[in-house]
């Protein structure tokens, strides 16, 4: 996982849905509170692959215009072997399985 | 012998052309007032539909910002009228399409795992023959 900017911090685009289920958070500040937030979310969504922090200044984000949520599948080749459609709407990890058949049929 | 009583008549042969006359005058009338509303309504039509255009020009642009700031505007915006009125989805996909696409060489990176013990470079993993999967997102 590649943790990116927030979606929707408190104190820019609150949404209901977040202060229901309680996952409140102002934007991060610093490289610090971004990597604190980052690992509340990778624990409290129990999230079990590997995960790193985009800098930030957001470059890997920009570079793969991944915000709010994207999935991008690199084949061994380094290329852009998938490429969902942009999130929220677009974020299909069932779309990833034909693409991941193709680059990795073992797996 | 005359009639003990008077029975008025109406001649209408004659009131015709005058009874016709009003008529016409009448659907004139109408006619010119259906022709004004109908005109209204085309310009009020028109006008909405110019509003409709330039607002999801303006939707469309700023979803190409970045994230901080389209969700700054986001925020000022009243709760669903952005997704009922506009073709939000549309957009967003179009908007946020990228320049990337299948078969390009993917962009390299070298980013920190959580706890900074460790630096996670792209192209090391891919030069492993390792294909790789990129979820990205946020807890929000």
């Amino acid at each position: 996982m590649v943790y990116i900017t927030e979606a929707h911090p408190s104190d820019v685009w609150q949404m209901e849905s977040n202060i229901k289920d309680k996952v409140v958070f102002a934007s991060p500040r610093t490289e610090e509170e971004r990597a604190f937030v980052a690992g509340a979310c990778v624990r409290k969504l129990g999230i079990e692959i590997p995960a790193v922090l985009d800098e930030f200044g957001n470059s890997t984000e920009s570079a793969y215009t991944a915000w709010p949520d994207r999935i991008y599948l690199i084949d061994a080749a380094g290329r852009v072997a998938f490429k969902s459609r942009p999130g929220p709407f677009g974020f299909k990890p069932e779309d990833l399985r034909a693409a991941l058949d193709k680059v990795a049929p073992a797996h | 012998m005359a009639h003990p009583y008077y029975f008025p008549t109406i001649d209408l042969s004659c009131r015709v052309p005058i009874i016709t006359a009003l008529l016409r005058g009448s659907d004139n009338f109408l006619n010119a007032k259906y022709k004004s509303a109908r005109k209204a309504l085309a310009a009020t039509l028109g006008v909405l539909v110019l509003l409709w255009t330039i607002g999801c020009g303006a939707l469309y642009r700023i979803m190409r910002q970045p994230p901080e700031t389209f969700a700054r505007f986001m925020a000022k915006l009243p709760g669903p009228v952005p997704f009922l009125v506009f073709p939000f989805e549309t957009l967003w996909m179009r908007a946020r399409a990228g320049s990337l696409h299948v078969g390009d060489p993917a962009p390299d990176f070298a980013l920190l795992t959580l706890d900074k013990t460790a630096q996670v470079q792209l192209s090391r993993l891919t030069a492993q023959q390792t294909p790789v999967v990129l979820v990205f997102g946020s807890y929000t």
